[in-house]
């Protein structure tokens, strides 16, 4: 007999068992963090204002809306471009259809946006609700002239809702890289979103 | 056939150590105590801590230049050096007795090649942890243990466990602290290097504070693992402990990854947000003297213990 199966043998039953359960016990952390990761992943808090209401991520940042903004939150842990969800609230004139607001829209971003490019754009129907969804890029400009980073290129999707005299339209900005990973929790939003 | 045969070489057995059996020369090496490997690892504390007072100062002092691919090869030098500095102190400490250098540096370069090709992966990108790990104090400090600090150790765990483990190179109780050791250091460099690449270079003074405390706490975790592995290969030990010093390792991982970002970037500032590398640095110096005096304790304890049951 040789030495090595000699020193196999001296590996009783109970070692083997011991090896699985150190495999055991990391798959059941791994997995304990998996499920710890989604809940800390889904915390929300309720968002109301001007007759819209909605589930938002807690703990991101609640940036002052500006104009038309009834919401504008951004992710504070996101590297680089924080991702960004933003409701908008525009009065239209009296029989204004989806796609008149989406080209008002377009016009507007191309203006404010710097290298603004319209990737796609259709009507849909989300969670029940019709929209119209326009997906785009743009790089993002910091005015700031002291600022030495990169821009970084975002990825934005707009879905814009008739709701009487005023569009609703519900923004979602992620940097390239996290757009997929993000969109999943920006469609929990948006299925949270009442008006 | 003999009645017993040796745990370790599997020739026939004369000695007796609670249920393992060993041949008279294993006999003598389970229950030898090394002291050159304890030396070696105070060595590599004080070795760090000079090697980054050193650069700290040259830093400060000559404000070297460097850009592009210049600063990214001086980082990757700097993320080498504990590890270099670990085996010089080692080897010098261990020549009368040395482990084959070979084994050494295949653990090492394992636990690098474990933590590349599945410890960040899984980290970055399959669990994300940038995205949720830093969300509060209690996502911070039960996902460092759960998910950072199980991961990695149980990859350093399976450096030495898969590899060397069931060598006869593994014939004393130390060697799994000196193993595990090699396997947290070559996990640290990998995390040092991405580190640097990643950045496109460093900030030479800063960094090597940084990478100091990567190195110091990652030997320092898996010395925890290598004790418990040390155990289990020269006593018949329950079913779960080694499960139990894996959990002690990541739990260990998991807090001082929380305490850590907690001592760095606690001062309040009227300015832009503060942080302190210099606490980081200190913190994982005390974690390395707490962890290797307690282990050197237990060992010493466990040795004196197999000795007087001896048969």
């Amino acid at each position: 007999m040789t030495e090595t199966t000699l020193t196999k043998k001296t590996f009783s039953f109970g070692d083997h068992f011991s090896e699985w359960l150190v495999a055991g016990v990391t798959l059941v952390a791994l997995l304990a963090g998996w499920l710890y990761k989604s809940s800390v992943e889904n915390r929300s808090v309720q968002f109301e204002n001007s007759g819209i209401n909605a589930q938002t991520p807690q703990g991101w940042h609640n940036l002052t809306p500006q104009g038309d903004e009834v919401l504008h939150v951004s992710d504070p842990l996101s590297s680089g471009f924080g991702t960004t969800y933003i409701v908008q609230r525009i009065p239209v004139e009296a029989g204004s259809v989806v796609g008149q607001a989406a080209s008002l829209l377009t016009l507007q971003r191309g203006q404010q946006l710097t290298a603004y490019r319209v990737l796609d754009q259709k009507p849909v129907t989300v969670y029940g609700q019709a929209a119209y969804e326009m997906s785009y890029v743009f790089v993002e400009s910091d005015p700031n002239l002291t600022h030495d980073k990169f821009p970084n290129i975002v990825h934005g999707l707009d879905y814009i809702y008739m709701s009487g005299d005023h569009v609703i339209v519900v923004t979602y900005w992620a940097e390239k890289h996290s757009y997929d990973y993000d969109l999943g929790r920006f469609q929990r939003f948006l299925r949270s979103l009442k008006f | 056939m003999p009645d017993h045969i040796c745990s370790v070489c599997g020739k026939p057995a004369e000695n007796k150590i609670k249920e393992r059996w060993f041949c008279r020369d294993h006999f003598s090496s389970a229950t030898h105590q090394r002291p050159h490997a304890w030396r070696g690892f105070v060595l590599l504390i004080v070795g760090l801590l000079v090697f980054v007072g050193l650069v700290y100062l040259l830093d400060a002092v000559f404000k070297p230049v460097l850009a592009g691919s210049a600063l990214v090869w001086a980082g990757i030098l700097m993320a080498l050096v504990p590890a270099v500095v670990w085996m010089i102190f080692f080897y010098w400490q261990d020549r009368i007795e040395p482990e084959p250098k070979g084994y050494i540096l295949a653990v090492f370069l394992l636990g690098g090649l474990l933590a590349a090709a599945i410890g960040t992966p899984l980290l970055e990108s399959i669990f994300h942890v940038s995205k949720w790990l830093y969300a509060d104090t209690a996502a911070t400090i039960i996902g460092s243990i759960l998910v950072v600090g199980f991961s990695q150790e149980f990859l350093k765990y399976a450096a030495v466990r898969y590899s060397i483990y069931r060598s006869v190179e593994f014939d004393e109780a130390t060697d799994g602290v000196i193993y595990a050791t090699a396997a947290g250091l070559g996990y640290a460099t990998l995390l040092n290097i991405q580190f640097v690449v990643s950045n496109g270079g460093v900030d030479l003074g800063a960094s090597v504070i940084r990478m100091a405390v990567v190195a110091l706490a990652h030997a320092s975790f898996a010395s925890i693992t290598g004790y418990f592995l040390g155990r289990a290969k020269f006593e018949q030990k329950p079913f779960w402990w080694m499960a139990l010093g894996l959990t002690l390792a990541a739990i260990v991982n998991g807090l001082f990854n929380w305490l850590r970002g907690q001592v760095v970037s606690s001062r309040i500032s009227l300015g832009s947000p503060s942080s302190n590398p210099w606490m980081g640095l200190l913190l994982a110096t005390f974690l390395a003297v707490l962890t290797s005096g307690v282990i050197l304790w237990l060992v010493q304890r466990d040795i004196r213990a197999d000795l007087a049951s001896e048969i």
